[in-house]
C-alpha cells in the first residue's frame, strides 16, 4: 500500500496500536514483521514469495559465510546471495530490455529475431530490498557486521514497512541492532513523527501530485513542440515533483519509524543547495548513493589505482546507478551524464587545487549546479531520446514556432513552488530540519502543521504511487 | 556520488572545500555519505525541543475549523456529498460479472446514458439492476471491447452513442478497465474506505473543489497565443452502484447552466488541435471497425446488443449533426455491426425532455425518460414480442 492512501491510514493506526500494547518484545516484533508482509502484499500477494526468496536465501548465505572456513567457501556464499538477488532483479527489472536489445543488435547484424513480449510484471520495490539484503551479506562478507542473532531480526530488517519499498535503503548496522531491544516511541517521538509524516506527506501529495506533476506531464507526456518558457518551466517543474516525491516518501517513512520508536537515516540534505556534483551526491538519495559507492565504487578500484581506473570506476558506477532506475537507455543516459560531471568537477578539482570561490561565486556555482541537473533530468523524465532532445531544443531555444503550451497557472506554480524550493535548500543547506524545528516559535510549527495537514486533505490526493516505486 | 573511498579522503575533501570556499558548507548530520567504506551505525533521530503535545492539540483544533470552514464554503454553493465516480467505483460494478451476473444487461457508454437512465427506474419496470459501466467523456468502445472479450458476459448490452465521443474515440477518463484488472487489495479497502467513510458525509470531497483545481480556475492573466479554454465544471450527482444524474444545480442556478453551456461552447469551434476532415472520417471508420468485431464477437455467444444516440440539444445538436453527420456515422454504424439501435429523433416519447445544458436530461425528469426508453426497448427490441425486430440487420427508422 501506499503512505499517501486511507489503507494506509487504518493499517498505520493498527500497527501503532499493537505496538503499544503489553506483548513481549518478540511478540511485537512478530506483529511488525506480520504488518510488513502485509504492507507489501496488499499491492499483489503474490510477490511476498519474492521477498520471502531474497530474505531466506541470503540468511542462509550469511550463515554459510560465517560457518565457512576457507576463503573459497565463503566467496562462493557470498557469490550466490549476489547472484540470486542480481538474477531476480535481472528477471524481472531487466528481463525484457535485454531481450529487446539482443533483438535490436540482431536486427543490426542483419537477423531477424523477435523476441517474445513477457509482460512481466515488476514487484514493487524490488530494487530496494534486494540491495538492502545483498548489503546484509556483503558487509557481513567484508566482516562491517556481525550476522543477526535471529531469522526474525534479520527479516524485519528486509521487510520493516517503512523502508521496505522505496527506501532509505537500510543496512544491517543500522537496523538490525535497533531490533534487540525493545523499543517504543516515548509520546515526544510520537508526535514529531506524526508531524515528518505530515510535511512527507504535504510534499507528495501537495507539492508533487497536485501542483508540479500536471506541468511536467504536459510538456513531457504530449506531442506539442514546446517553447523556451514551456520547456524550462516543464524541467524545473520535474525537478521539483522528483524531489518532493521521493523527499516525501522517504520523509514519511523516517517519520512513520519514528513512531514505533525506530531510528532511519536521512535520504536528503537539501540536495538543490549542492554545489558540486560530488556535493550534489552527498546529498540526494544519500543512501542508494553510498551503497553504489561502498558496494560498487569502490570494489572496482575507487580512486586507490591512478586517475584513468578512477575515471573508469566513477562512470561505470554512474552508468550502472542509471541502470538501476529504470530499464531503459534514457536512465543510463542520465546516469552517464552525472558520471562525465563527476569526472569533469574532479579534473578541474585537481588542475586548480587552490581555488576558492567568493559567497557570490558560491552562490552562481550552485545555481550552475541546479541548472546541469535540470539538464539530466530531462532525459530521465523523457520517455525516448527523441522526446528527451525535443524538450533540450526547447530549452536552449531551438524550437521555431513553438506556440506555448502551460496555462500561466501552471508557470506561476512551478515558479513559486521551484523558487520557494531554492531558498528553502539554500537557507537550510548547512542546518537540519529538527535544529530550525527547534528554533521556531512554537505558534509557527503549530500553524505549520495545521495548514499542511488542511492543504493534504484539501488537495484529495488519488493515492498516485510514487516514482521511485516504479524502480 | 562522493569520490573518496575512505573516510579520511572524505574530512579531507570537505575541509579543504570549506577553506577554498571561505563558506560553510559542513553537513549537520552526518550520513552515509560521509562514511564510505564501513560499518553504518545506528541513525540518530533527535526531536526538537518542543511542547509537542500542545503543538498537535493546536493543529488538530486548528486543522478541524479549517475544515469545516472549507465544508461550509462548498455546501453554501450548493454541494452535497456524493459518491466518487472513481475507477475503483467503477471497477466494483465491472465485478459483479464476475461474480455471478453475467446474464445482467449493462449500460455502457458516456455522460448521457449515465446521467439520462436512471438506475431505480430500470430496475422498477425490468425487476433487476442494470450494471452501469458508463463513463463520463469518454468513448464506451474500449468498456464493450472489454465486454467483449469476456466470456462470462452473456446478457444485454445497451451502448451509448454520443456522436462526438463515440465516433472521435476521445477518452476524458482512461485507464480504468486496466484499474480494474489490476485493482490491488489495498486499492479496494480503500475505495471501501472512501465511499463508507469519508464521501457520504463530506461536501468538499469531489475533484472539483480540490485545491488545485480551484486555484486554477481563478481568473490569471492569459498567456498570449494561447486561447483560453474552460475545464468541465461538475455536472452529476452519483451514487454508490454508479446511478447517477444531472447535478441539480445545473438545472436551476441560471449562472451555472449558463457556464455549463459556456463550457460546451468552445467545442463547437473549430481548434487547432482537431484532425483534418480526412484524418476525421479515418478515425470515425476506425471506431465503426472496432466496435463491430467486438459486437460481432458478443453476438456470437448470444449477446443481444442495441445502440442507443439519446437526446441533445441546440447548438450542441447542430455541432453533432454538422460533425458526424448521421448518415456516415449512425447508420454507418449499425450496418457495419449489423446490430439496431434507438435514434431519439425518431421516437416521439424520447422528445420534449429539459436538457439544461443541452446535453443531458434534467434531473427531475430522468426517471420519466428511463420509463419511456425502457418502455421502447421491450415493445421493439428485447420484449417477449420484439424477436423480430431485434434481429433485424438494418438501422430501425
Amino acid at each position: 500500500m501506499v503512505f499517501n492512501s486511507l489503507t494506509f491510514i487504518v493499517f498505520f493506526a493498527c500497527v501503532l496500536a499493537l505496538h503499544s500494547l503489553p506483548f513481549s518484545w518478540t511478540t511485537k516484533k512478530i506483529n511488525l514483521a506480520v504488518a510488513s508482509y502485509l504492507f507489501y502484499a496488499a499491492w499483489n500477494p503474490p510477490f511476498v514469495i519474492l521477498l520471502w526468496v531474497s530474505t531466506v536465501v541470503d540468511w542462509y548465505a550469511a550463515q554459510g559465510l560465517v560457518k565457512a572456513r576457507r576463503p573459497a567457501a565463503r566467496h562462493a556464499w557470498m557469490l550466490l546471495s549476489v547472484s540470486a538477488n542480481l538474477g531476480m532483479l535481472g528477471f524481472f527489472k531487466y528481463g525484457q530490455f535485454l531481450l529487446d536489445n539482443f533483438g535490436s543488435l540482431m536486427a543490426a547484424l542483419g537477423v531477424a529475431y523477435h523476441p517474445a513480449h513477457y509482460d512481466i510484471v515488476l514487484p514493487v520495490g524490488i530494487s530496494f530490498y534486494t540491495f538492502a539484503t545483498m548489503s546484509y551479506t556483503l558487509d557481513v562478507y567484508l566482516r562491517r557486521a556481525a550476522p543477526a542473532q535471529n531469522l526474525l531480526d534479520y527479516a524485519l530488517f528486509v521487510t520493516f514497512f517503512p523502508h521496505l519499498v522505496a527506501g532509505p535503503i537500510m543496512r544491517p548496522t543500522e537496523l538490525v541492532p535497533q531490533f534487540a531491544e525493545p523499543r517504543r516511541a516515548n509520546g515526544q517521538q510520537l508526535r514529531f513523527g506524526l508531524a515528518l509524516m505530515t510535511l512527507g506527506l504535504f510534499n507528495k501529495i501537495v507539492l508533487a501530485d497536485s501542483f508540479l506533476a500536471g506541468a511536467a506531464e504536459r510538456i513531457y507526456d504530449s506531442d506539442k513542440l514546446p517553447g523556451t518558457l514551456d520547456a524550462w518551466a516543464g524541467t524545473l517543474a520535474f525537478s521539483g515533483q522528483i524531489f518532493c516525491d521521493f523527499a516525501g516518501y522517504s520523509t514519511t517513512a523516517i517519520g512513520a519509524a519514528l513512531c514505533l520508536g525506530f531510528a532511519m537515516p536521512d535520504n536528503f540534505r537539501f540536495p538543490y543547495a549542492a554545489v558540486g556534483f560530488s556535493d550534489f551526491w552527498r546529498r540526494w538519495h544519500i543512501t542508494l548513493s553510498s551503497w553504489l559507492r561502498d558496494y560498487l565504487y569502490i570494489p572496482l578500484g575507487g580512486n586507490r589505482h591512478g586517475a584513468r581506473r578512477t575515471y573508469a570506476a566513477l562512470m561505470t558506477t554512474m552508468l550502472l546507478g542509471g541502470l538501476w532506475h529504470g530499464a531503459n537507455w534514457t536512465f543510463v543516459a542520465w546516469g552517464g551524464l552525472h558520471g562525465v560531471y563527476l569526472a569533469i568537477e574532479r579534473a578541474l578539482r585537481a588542475r586548480f587545487p587552490n581555488y576558492r570561490p567568493g559567497p557570490l561565486m558560491f552562490v552562481a556555482l550552485g545555481l550552475l549546479t541546479y541548472t546541469l541537473v535540470n539538464v539530466t533530468w530531462v532525459f530521465f523524465r523523457a520517455k525516448t531520446f527523441g522526446k528527451a532532445w525535443l524538450v533540450l531544443r526547447g530549452m536552449f531555444g531551438q524550437n521555431a514556432g513553438a506556440r506555448p503550451i502551460l496555462s500561466t497557472f501552471n508557470l506561476v506554480t512551478v515558479a513559486v513552488i521551484i523558487g520557494g524550493m531554492l531558498i528553502t535548500h539554500w537557507l537550510m543547506r548547512g542546518r537540519t530540519l529538527e535544529s530550525m524545528v527547534a528554533r521556531a516559535p512554537a505558534v509557527a510549527v503549530c500553524l505549520v502543521w495545521a495548514l499542511m495537514a488542511f492543504a493534504i486533505i484539501a488537495a484529495q490526493g488519488a493515492g498516485n504511487a510514487f516514482i521511485y516505486f516504479q524502480f | 556520488m562522493p569520490l573518496s573511498t575512505s573516510s579520511s579522503d572524505v574530512v579531507r575533501d570537505a575541509a579543504e572545500g570549506h577553506a577554498r570556499r571561505g563558506v560553510s558548507d559542513q553537513y549537520a548530520r552526518q550520513t552515509a555519505a560521509d562514511r564510505p567504506g564501513v560499518a553504518q551505525p545506528v541513525p540518530v533521530r533527535p526531536v526538537p525541543a518542543q511542547p509537542w503535545g500542545r503543538i498537535l492539540a493546536g493543529a488538530v483544533l486548528l486543522l478541524g475549523l479549517m475544515l469545516a470552514g472549507w465544508e461550509e464554503y462548498w455546501r453554501a454553493y450548493g454541494v452535497r456529498p456524493g459518491i466518487a465516480n472513481t475507477f475503483g467505483l467503477w471497477a466494483i460494478q465491472r465485478r459483479r460479472i464476475d461474480a455471478g451476473e453475467g446474464d445482467a444487461t449493462v449500460l455502457a457508454g458516456s455522460s448521457r446514458l449515465y446521467f439520462d437512465v436512471q438506475l431505480p427506474a430500470w430496475e422498477r419496470l425490468d425487476g433487476r439492476r442494470p450494471i452501469q459501466l458508463s463513463f463520463e467523456g469518454t468513448s464506451p468502445l474500449k468498456a464493450v471491447e472489454d465486454l467483449a472479450a469476456d466470456p462470462k458476459f452473456t446478457g444485454r448490452l445497451l451502448i451509448d452513442v454520443a456522436p462526438d465521443l463515440f465516433f472521435s474515440g476521445y477518452e476524458y477518463r482512461t485507464g480504468f478497465i486496466r484499474y480494474a484488472r489490476t485493482e490491488s487489495p489495498s486499492q479496494r479497502i480503500g475505495q471501501w474506505l472512501s465511499m463508507h467513510v469519508i464521501e457520504p458525509y463530506f461536501a468538499f470531497d469531489d475533484p472539483d473543489y480540490a485545491l488545485q483545481t480551484v486555484l486554477a480556475r481563478q481568473n490569471w492573466p492569459q498567456r498570449p497565443s494561447l486561447p483560453p479554454h474552460i475545464q468541465v465544471r461538475r455536472l452529476a450527482q452519483h451514487e454508490a452502484d454508479r446511478n447517477t444524474h444531472l447535478w441539480s444545480k445545473v438545472d436551476n442556478d441560471p449562472e451555472y447552466r449558463a457556464l455549463a453551456r459556456r463550457i460546451w461552447r468552445q467545442n463547437f469551434e473549430p481548434s487547432p488541435d482537431e484532425p483534418s476532415p480526412e484524418e476525421a472520417v479515418r478515425i470515425e471508420k476506425e471506431q465503426i471497425d472496432r466496435m463491430a468485431k467486438a459486437v460481432a464477437q458478443l453476438r456470437g455467444r448470444g449477446v443481444k446488443v442495441l445502440f442507443v444516440r439519446l437526446p441533445s440539444d441546440g447548438p450542441f445538436l447542430a455541432y453533432e449533426n454538422r460533425e458526424h453527420p448521421r448518415a456516415r456515422s449512425w447508420d454507418a454504424l449499425l450496418a457495419a455491426a449489423r446490430a439496431p439501435g434507438i435514434y431519439f429523433e425518431d421516437y416521439p416519447e424520447l422528445q420534449g425532455y429539459s436538457l439544461p445544458e443541452w446535453s443531458h436530461v434534467a434531473p427531475s425528469q430522468a426517471e420519466r425518460f428511463t420509463d419511456a426508453l425502457y418502455g421502447i426497448i421491450r415493445r421493439d427490441f428485447w420484449g417477449p414480442g420484439a424477436v423480430a425486430v431485434s434481429a433485424r440487420a438494418t438501422p430501425v427508422r
